[in-house]
């Protein structure tokens, strides 16, 4: 039987690891599967957090913060990503800015934790990979602590590109 | 007497200083028109991004002063935005609305959502923006600006703007050039340049 906890990230290792790459922003719309992760955030005196209504409003000030200087991280759930994607072509493909999505895999079923996330059942999340290989925008996985290394490479390549990189989070992450 | 776009934007742009504008549609081509600036950026084409990415230049530098030029049909598609700001509440950020109750102004004309009985100025009031007001006419537009560019907190100006008639045959159905899709990422850069 699958367990959860063997997949769950802690939120702290999470901030530690966006830290590391220099945010002081995040745009989100909160995310289910992250709400330790957002919590953390919130807390965090280096982070200032903009709560967005929607998630293009979370792409869009994140290009304007990251014009004026900013490093920020924008944090969404996949139906959420779903929603964005022409602001994505815009500031990201079109733009040519880069930019790291933290992306949480809302729905994805506890049985299908270890097994490629695209045999979930759900078009909420089998659809996303999918969708980035379309639009031509890398993503990273993390589906446990193992994973935290992707993290890097996200911004890296973000940075190199100019372009988007997509972090998709696995399942919830922990509070710890 | 309603004012056209580009009056209006001429006289937002006497009253300048250095402050950097957000613009977008028919006000982005009035705009570089009358103030072509590195301290413009435009968001196109990105129908409804306009306040967003002036949300993020204000709070990276709050010693600035950020100019939202919307259109009607824009805001209402980020309508949301009005609370996002709001909730930032940004101490220099004074948000123009181009209400002229049309959408492609000048090509299309074509009627946008709840038409003229949508109130944008009593909408940002709703959402805690610091102040909104309604503007009829470039005299009283002109006489505000001093001290609307004083205030602080998000403020909303809900500009009255003459609208066309709808378009038919006659209007132009143009090749849209490539520079319309590389105009927001090198404007970008080129802010991002004049900040740094």
């Amino acid at each position: 039987m699958t367990e959860l906890n063997d997949h769950a990230i802690a939120a702290s290792a999470l901030v530690d690891s966006f830290l590391s790459e220099g945010i002081d922003h995040v745009t989100t719309v909160p995310d289910f599967v992250q709400i330790s992760l957002h919590s953390a955030l919130v807390q965090h005196d280096a982070v200032d957090v903009v709560l967005c209504a929607n998630e293009n409003q979370a792409l869009t000030s994140a290009f304007g913060l990251t014009i004026g200087g900013k490093t920020p991280l924008v944090v969404m759930q996949n139906q959420g990503l779903l929603n964005c994607l022409n602001t994505l072509r815009s500031v990201s493909l079109d733009a040519g800015f880069p930019f790291v999505l933290c992306v949480g895999q809302f729905g994805r079923e506890f049985s299908t934790l270890g097994d490629d996330p695209n045999t979930s059942t759900r078009n909420c999340v089998n659809k996303v990979e999918p969708v980035l290989e379309a639009l031509g925008v890398p993503f990273w996985r993390l589906e446990s602590e193992a994973d935290l290394g992707n993290i890097s490479e996200a911004f890296a390549s973000a940075r190199k590109r100019q372009g988007t990189s997509v972090l998709l989070v696995g399942t919830y992450t922990s509070w710890n | 007497m309603t004012m056209s776009c580009l009056e209006a934007c001429t006289a937002i742009a006497k009253n300048r200083s250095d402050d950097l504008i957000v613009s977008t549609m028919t006000a982005m081509f009035a705009i570089s028109h009358v103030s072509p600036s590195p301290l413009n950026i435009s968001s196109v084409p990105l129908m409804g991004g306009a306040s967003g990415i002036g949300l993020g230049l204000a709070l990276s530098r709050p010693e600035r002063r950020v100019i939202i030029l919307d259109g009607d049909a824009s805001l209402l598609m980020e309508l949301g935005s009005l609370a996002t700001i709001a909730g930032q509440s940004p101490d220099k950020f004074l948000h123009f609305v181009f209400n002229n109750n049309r959408q492609f102004s000048g090509t299309g004309n074509l009627d946008r959502p709840a038409g003229d009985s949508f109130d944008f100025a009593a909408s940002a009031l709703a959402a805690g923006y610091a102040g909104a007001v309604r503007i009829a006419t470039l005299d009283e537009l002109e006489q505000s600006l001093p001290e609307l560019r004083q205030k602080t907190g998000p403020t909303l100006v809900e500009l009255k703007i003459k609208s066309g008639d709808p378009r038919g045959a006659e209007t132009p159905q143009p090749d849209i050039p490539d520079l319309q899709f590389q105009r927001m990422g090198d404007e970008a850069r080129q802010l991002q340049a004049a900040l740094s």
